[in-house]
């Protein structure tokens, strides 16, 4: 596992750093199977407070195919918002590292998100939240590839 | 002498059979006697080359991931998904089967006949994804990881493992039940159902393993078997998948993802993690059953008031399992660390139970069903201060 690449967290090139690693792992996601939702993964206070990162990443069949910063055109896009604060997200990243690709058994994201604290998750429609617990296993091994990555917590990570 | 149905089998049940197929039921010795003569005559048919107006030779194409059901269904000749089932035997839908309607038999166990009774509309999608995500319990589980845990905390698990393993397959059994009483043309929902039987397979087989790689399974509880039971003789398809899919697997799916967070090893955490994504398929199907169910109910209000009636009883029934002690203080062992800080675990399991009525109830009105104010199942837990 190579860790080559230097990536600044909170940042969307993050994200799409995750979705590269992603696509590059086909045989792994198809083993996990389907995944087609928009995640927007929110980062609050990324940019200064009440100013977050919102990072939507759209899933299809066994791939991120699309990343972007979520504009106001984006309002709504997602099927969910699964967001936390900087502190929470560097924890567990930092975990996931330190794992070489396996987080402490408190720092998953269900764990994380059980209790909507750190970590939440947000949905109008409960279908759509639901879709978070049917692709658990592939959202977390999303994450769980930043550990190929040097992430730097350049910011207020 | 063997038995079915606590009945032997025996003399009297092979010569009903004999009675059914030689004496009533004489269609196919004439089918086979017209065959048997064609063929020994050297006489081909062929008739099976005409496609007459079916529509035959328009081809299927793949999508992006393949041939799904979607893409079959966009031809005209895959044939309409009934409003009412007419078709009684394993004709498919789509084949040219009119000219041969009289010579075939009824199956007198498809009795479940109204879409109504069955159709999601997600519910070709979610049999792919089954489809795609199925995973195994022998080898996608790292067993050779699993740890020791103190004695407190993996009786605990064992015991949480007890109740998943009693009350898995209630939800291969029930839709099993229904299965076979589904006709043909609803091959979509019958697809999507044999998917939950073998994921409820799966579930029980990875709960008994973890148990028996723990030490054993514990105790089974009388208040499960009341669940399970109620579940099972729910009077319809609609009701019964309500209680089981929305409310039971509804409620299931917050224990695995509680069981994910609680989990003392990784070998725990994968296997909730895998068992949240099955179980959240068939809390989905549940969603929109019910809600077409609703949406297409003759008379609206009187469906829903009978809906009502169905969960006051089932509500409480379910209840029964989710207070015994079986159950709820493994839970709370597990979430406070030890048999030592029960009591707090008990206090987490409390903020638990809001949000898994909260979800509940979210899912019922997302299908249609107002029960918020009817809702039996108190909203705080029972032992809340």
């Amino acid at each position: 596992m190579s860790r080559g690449d230097r990536v600044p967290f909170p940042s969307l090139a993050w994200f799409a750093k995750l979705g590269e690693r992603m696509n590059a792992d086909r045989v792994r996601h198809e083993h996990l199977g389907y995944v087609d939702c928009t995640v927007e993964f929110a980062v609050r206070d990324a940019y200064g407070p009440g100013r977050p990162l919102r990072a939507q990443v759209t899933f299809e069949e066994f791939a991120a195919v699309d990343v972007r910063e979520a504009g106001p055109a984006d309002a709504g896009r997602a099927d969910f918002t699964l967001e936390a604060d900087a502190k929470a997200w560097r924890e567990m990243i930092e975990s996931i590292a330190r794992g070489k690709g396996r987080p402490a058994l408190d720092q998953t994201l269900n764990y994380l998100s059980h209790f909507d604290s750190p970590f939440r998750v947000c949905a109008a429609d409960p279908l759509k939240r639901d879709l978070y617990f049917r692709y658990n296993q592939s959202l977390q091994e999303f994450v769980n590839a930043s550990a190929q990555l040097e992430t730097t917590f350049d910011r207020r990570g | 002498m063997a038995e079915y149905a606590g009945k032997p089998i025996g003399v009297e049940s092979i010569a009903a059979y004999e009675r059914e197929f030689g004496e009533k039921a004489t269609e196919w010795a004439a089918i086979l006697s017209e065959n048997a003569e064609a063929l020994k005559s050297g006489r081909y048919s062929l008739h099976w080359l005409d496609p007459k107006d079916s529509g035959w030779g328009r081809r299927a194409r793949p999508s992006s991931r393949g041939l799904t059901y979607a893409d079959v269904n966009q031809l005209p000749q895959s044939g309409e998904l009934p409003k009412t089932a007419t078709w009684l035997n394993f004709a498919p839908r789509g084949s040219i089967r009119e000219p041969y309607r009289e010579r075939m038999p009824v199956v007198e166990s498809y009795t479940v006949l109204d879409r109504d009774e069955l159709w999601a509309d997600n519910v070709i999608t979610l049999y792919e994804e089954a489809k795609a995500r199925q995973w195994n319990a022998t080898r996608d589980i790292p067993w050779s990881e699993l740890e020791r845990l103190p004695d407190d905390l993996e009786k605990a698990t064992c015991q949480l493992c007890t109740f998943l393993t009693e009350v898995e397959f209630v939800a291969g059994d029930f839709p099993a039940k229904w299965l076979y009483r589904i006709p043909q043309d609803f091959l979509e929902v019958k697809s999507f159902l044999s998917t939950q039987i073998m994921d409820e397979a799966r579930h029980q087989e990875v709960f008994r393993k973890r148990a028996f790689a723990g030490g054993g399974l514990l105790h089974s509880a009388p208040g499960f078997e009341w669940a399970l039971k109620a579940i099972l003789d729910a009077p319809t398809h609609t009701m019964g998948t309500f209680l089981l899919n929305l409310l039971g697997e509804g409620l299931v799916l917050s224990i695995f993802r509680s069981g994910e967070m609680i989990a003392k090893t990784h070998v725990d955490k994968e296997i909730f993690r895998r068992c949240l994504q099955d179980e959240a398929r068939h809390v989905s199907y549940g969603v929109l059953e019910l809600k077409n169910s609703l949406d297409h109910a003759p008379d609206h209000e009187a469906a829903i008031e009978e809906l009502h009636r169905f969960a006051d009883v089932g509500e409480l029934v379910i209840l029964s399992a989710f207070s015994e002690p079986a159950l709820v203080e493994p839970l709370a062992v597990l979430l406070g660390g030890g048999l030592a800080k029960i009591d707090q675990g008990m206090e987490g399991m409390a903020k638990l139970w809001e949000m898994f009525i909260a979800e509940y109830l979210q899912r019922c009105d997302r299908a249609g069903f107002a029960r918020d104010e009817r809702c039996k199942i108190p909203k705080q837990a029972i032992w809340a201060k």
